[in-house]
């Protein structure tokens, strides 16, 4: 199964590779087991959210710089409106990250 | 999606993270379980810390109690605790070990045991208020240093010294430098000296006043600018020497020069009003240019700075430059080149998705994202699909 190391960008993969860091240096943990466990983190959190995650969302601004690079379409948003389901949030400014999903059905 | 509903699936992906990887800690040589433990605990810890997981970690998996097992006991805070173990009462001495008692001891002065020469403040009186209270004690009381101390002499300035009588140093007194016992034994100053002024700051009016109508200060400490007498060096076929004081033939090199020795004349730098000359000299903006190209989100400047123009010749025809055209990006507002310029780190927002179609249409842009995480306003929101529409 192919993965994206972009999840590790978020704040439970940012948790987890500060936790890996520290038990590297520490010497409780070799870096080998380390990047297995990055590995099985990427595949269980693109697992979980085609799976368990149901909600919807609707993004609005005006776009203040983009960039397609290496299949990575980079936005920047300013005055954006996030719509969900149950709450609405306005930004100043946001940047939207998004790897193509056709490289992981391949 | 709810913060509820996202701490779910985190600590599901946790669970699932944990149960994948536990073959590589036990089997193969690996840790060993109880590091894995660690690292869950450590990661789940710092997730509460983040915010990204509220409340208590609520796990469907969690072991429930057998029936007919050993029931632990509830302590119910509602309820008086009446314990069965039995705990040390403390006492002082547990809680308070006993400390020696430090009396701090006197060193006197070799020879005498007169603690009077020990000049040290016992009431309030020995600290003088500052001057501008109102009935302040603003004299200078006897035995003490003027407001201004004055340098200790040079020990080749007063050369009939005698300098083998010097007493014996002690650490615990501040000796008064250039004195000798004969002075010592006359005087009824004590041999401290003390450092507290007379008042609690020092005025500029005051400073001038006590010296030559330029306002000059002279020196206080450090190396002298200029000797009283005519300092040579001589070089002789191995070696050299500095002699003080007296005149030779040979090569002369004067440390005076035609110019008055109580002053060096300002050779450098913005020239001071004369009512500022005893104040600090680097108040004066000297019109230096400071870029730091060691901070990362740090703005090229718009301009850069413009050197001194040379002077032109007079028999230099005026042309017109093609330099004096201006610069390609003067015009453009997008003052923000670089992605990360100009957010604040504490409130990034960011958007981390798969998109499966981006398109445009002039200026109108639509994507469709998908499986994706936004951390906005310090929370974060799974969703399953998105849809953007942005205008350029």
């Amino acid at each position: 199964m192919a993965t994206f190391e972009l999840y590790r960008r978020s704040t439970i993969g940012m948790c987890l590779t500060e936790t890996l860091d520290e038990m590297v240096q520490n010497g409780t943990l070799s870096p080998e087991l380390a990047i297995q466990v990055l590995v099985q983190f990427d595949k269980s959190m693109t697992e979980a959210l085609e799976t368990q995650v149901k909600s919807k969302v609707s993004i609005k601004g005006h776009l203040h710089t983009y960039r397609f690079c290496d299949n990575v379409w980079t936005f920047i948003l300013q005055d954006a409106l996030f719509k969900s389901e149950d709450s609405q949030e306005i930004v100043g400014r946001v940047k939207i990250v998004a790897c193509d999903s056709k490289l992981l059905t391949q | 999606m709810a913060a509820s509903t996202t701490s779910q699936v985190y600590i599901q992906v946790i669970d699932d993270v944990m149960n994948k990887v536990r073959d590589e800690f036990v089997n193969n040589g690996g840790p060993g379980d109880e590091v894995l433990k660690e690292l869950q605990s450590i990661w789940e810890s710092k997730m509460m810390q983040a915010g990204a997981i509220v409340g208590p970690i609520e796990r469907s998996g969690a072991p429930k109690p057998t029936p007919g097992g050993p029931i632990t006991p509830v302590h119910d805070l509602n309820m008086p605790y009446e314990g069965t173990e039995e705990y040390e009462t403390p006492t002082a001495e547990m809680l308070f070990p006993p400390t020696p008692l430090q009396t701090p001891l006197q060193t006197p002065l070799p020879g005498t045991v007169d603690n009077s020469m020990y000049n040290i403040p016992t009431g309030p009186s020995d600290y003088p208020s500052a001057g501008n209270e109102p009935g302040a004690n603003n004299e200078i009381k006897g035995g003490r240093p003027g407001p201004y101390m004055q340098p200790p002499p040079s020990p080749w300035t007063n050369q009939n010294q005698n300098q083998n009588q010097r007493a014996p140093l002690d650490v615990n007194v501040a000796y008064v430098e250039g004195r000798d016992e004969a002075e010592r034994g006359a005087s009824n100053q004590p041999l401290t000296q003390d450092f507290f002024m007379s008042s609690g700051k020092r005025k500029r009016d005051e400073i001038a006043s006590q010296y030559n109508a330029g306002g000059y200060i002279p020196q206080q400490d450090g190396a002298g600018d200029a000797a009283s007498q005519i300092l040579e060096i001589e070089v002789y076929g191995g070696g050299m020497s500095i002699d003080a004081g007296h005149s030779t033939s040979k090569g002369k090199m004067p440390a005076q020069s035609d110019r008055p020795a109580s002053q060096i004349p300002q050779l450098d730098g913005p020239i001071p009003y004369d009512d500022d000359v005893l104040s600090t000299p680097n108040i004066y903006n000297y019109g230096v240019f400071n870029e730091d190209y060691n901070i990362a989100n740090t703005p090229a400047p718009s301009e850069v700075p413009a050197s001194t123009p040379a002077p032109i010749a007079q028999n230099e025809v005026d042309e017109e430059d093609d330099d004096d055209e201006p610069p390609l990006n003067e015009n453009d507002d997008d003052d923000l080149d670089d992605l990360d310029q100009g957010e604040d780190q504490n409130t990034h927002h960011l958007v981390l998705a798969q998109f499966d179609k981006v398109t445009r249409t002039k200026s109108r842009w639509k994507c469709t994202l998908k499986d994706g995480i936004m951390h906005i306003n310090n929370k974060d929101i799974l969703f399953n699909k998105a849809t953007g529409e942005f205008d350029f």
